[in-house]
């Protein structure tokens, strides 16, 4: 396995938040971790990222172990991390905020990004902190890209966005997929995980509550109702 | 973007030749090398968002070790220069490696706490520094480098050529160092250190590294201003000093490398000019500050983009009467 998460146990200040959370991405593997806001799932990609590191139990990337690792070391491990909140550098230009992620021996370059995001690419001067939602969206997942990962942890990426640009977005990670790239993906939109991921993980009380492979899912959409409280169409 | 690079550096050498002409020939000199001060603190406080009251402890360190080669050696004139620069970077390594551990006010206290721990060095250590009098006896030698013929560097106005080279060749590196890779790092670390982190870079060893930058022209800086009077005085150092180079970024500004230029020009026409024709002079420090704050939150600079906007606006309502 690519990454294998076990048993681990993060706290924000006093707050207990993940309460032994295990899961497992292959190479070339795209997963899937839902569940209702709060239950845990931005956390895992921190907890993974080093941004809030667990108290216990284990992160293992490339069977070398980096929980409690610098968030920049994990980096540069090979772990890109698309945040939620996007966090654009607003004082570089679209541009720079690419450039400035550019890993020469990355396999997307620049000129890979413009073809993904044309529209990007028309605002290439613009500052960071002025672009729409889903500018930010496509630019910072262009970052994460040029940094050369082979996991890329991906936060709610169609969370806020227009459906053309929801649907921008899910087109360039199918087309991921054949670049052998692994992906966490922390989807609230149970379509487009079923429709992006080979595996999903559903949290519920910062805990794994489910397991399964998508098409599993998608022939009987209820298991997911006792944790989602919705049926997975 | 480089046209207004190009129009700031034209507008510099115009300052830079004007100024002998139009204020004491020492006075200019100083000018030239509190902006390389204030364009080398802006690299930490504009680039990096660290708001350094350390810069005094490097401006001072440089020219102390530069002063006491160029007072007690015959060495030509650039090696002591150098030496200064090189080091006040070194500490500002062990400055910088500290500080930028700590953000917010404990980072203003630690590099305040590290400039009065130089302070009281240069105060007691007076076999070197030369203590509350000053480190005397500097000198100016007349060859820039071994086997070059001399220049009489004691005429006024051949030293502020001197200086005038040495500050532009040092601002110009200043202006290759924000447009490098490490400019976009600390940038990007300045609007949001753990994405910045995220994406692969040790934002501490940048603002280190950015650190040193500083001290190492600063440093130099420190040399030249020890050679302006003869003297190095122990007032470089005091916290009161890196006050002052603080005050030039901020009111000439942080967005660009030439806000700084500005904030150093308005400085020394206030303490050097100014303070010759009136007694209360201080009162325009404030009054200075007061009006920055209120009307140009970013520095004089932010003029600039005002006028430019208003002339947009103009030019804007004059197309729509045209049309109408």
């Amino acid at each position: 396995m690519l990454l294998t998460v076990e048993d681990i146990q993060t706290y924000y200040g006093n707050s207990h938040v993940l309460h032994g959370v295990d899961l497992e991405v292959g190479a070339g593997e795209v997963v899937a971790l839902v569940g209702r806001n709060g239950a845990g799932k931005t956390t895992t990609l921190r907890s993974i990222m080093g941004l809030t590191p667990p108290r216990s139990g284990s992160v293992r990337f490339k069977d070398q172990a980096i929980a409690g690792e610098k968030p920049h070391r994990i980096a540069r491990r090979g772990i890109a991390y698309v945040p939620e909140s996007r966090e654009p550098f607003s004082l570089l230009t679209v541009e720079e905020n690419l450039t400035i992620a550019t890993n020469p021996r990355s396999p997307w370059q620049l000129d890979q990004v413009w073809q993904w995001f044309p529209a990007l690419k028309e605002i290439r001067d613009r500052k960071g902190g002025h672009l729409s939602g889903g500018q930010q969206q496509m630019m910072v997942i262009g970052r994460g890209l040029l940094t050369g990962p082979e996991l890329l942890l991906l936060d709610e990426p169609s969370q806020g966005l227009a459906p053309v640009i929801v649907e921008t977005v899910v087109e360039m990670l199918k087309d991921l997929r054949k670049s052998n790239l692994s992906v966490l993906l922390v989807e609230q939109s149970i379509g487009v995980a079923l429709d992006l991921a080979d595996r999903i993980y559903v949290l519920n009380e910062g805990r794994v509550a489910l397991h399964a492979r998508s098409e599993e899912i998608r022939e009987d959409p209820s298991r997911l109702d006792a944790y989602l409280g919705l049926s997975a169409t | 973007m480089l046209d207004n690079r190009l129009i700031g550096l034209v507008l510099a050498l115009a300052g830079v030749i004007v100024a002998p002409l139009l204020l004491p020939v020492a006075n200019a000199t100083e000018l030239l090398i509190f902006a390389l001060v204030a364009a080398s603190a802006n690299l930490l406080i504009g680039w990096s968002g660290l708001y350094s009251f350390g810069q005094a402890a490097l401006f001072g360190i440089g020219g102390y070790a530069g002063g006491y080669l160029l007072a007690n050696t015959d060495l030509a004139l650039l090696l002591p220069v150098v030496f200064g620069g090189l080091v006040a970077a070194v500490f500002a390594v062990a400055m910088g490696a500290m500080c930028v551990r700590r953000v917010g006010i404990y980072f203003i206290m630690l590099t305040f706490a590290f400039n009065q721990l130089v302070y009281y060095i240069a105060y007691s250590w007076r076999d070197v520094t030369g203590g509350e009098d000053g480190l005397f006896g500097i000198e100016r030698p007349g060859a820039l480098l071994p086997g070059l013929p001399e220049i009489d560097l004691n005429v006024p106005i051949n030293f502020y050529i001197l200086v005038a080279v040495i500050v532009g060749l040092c601002f110009l590196a200043l202006l290759r160092v924000v447009d490098s890779p490490l400019g976009q790092i600390l940038l990007a670390a300045k609007d949001n250190p753990r994405r910045a982190g995220s994406v692969g870079y040790d934002i501490h060893a940048a603002q280190t590294l950015a650190f040193a930058i500083s001290g190492f022209f600063s440093g130099i800086a420190g040399v030249l201003y020890g050679m302006v009077y003869w003297i190095m005085p122990i007032d470089a150092v005091h916290w009161l000093t890196s006050g002052y180079i603080v005050f030039m970024v901020l009111v000439g500004g942080t967005s660009s490398m030439f806000g700084p230029l500005i904030g150093a020009t308005i400085f020394i026409l206030l303490q050097d000019f100014f303070s010759t024709l009136w007694a209360r002079w201080p009162l325009l420090f404030g009054a200075v500050i007061i009006a920055v704050v209120m009307f140009l939150r970013g520095g004089v600079i932010e003029l600039v983009s005002h006028v430019r906007g208003f002339a947009a606006r103009r030019r804007a309502m004059r197309g729509e009467a045209g049309n109408a």
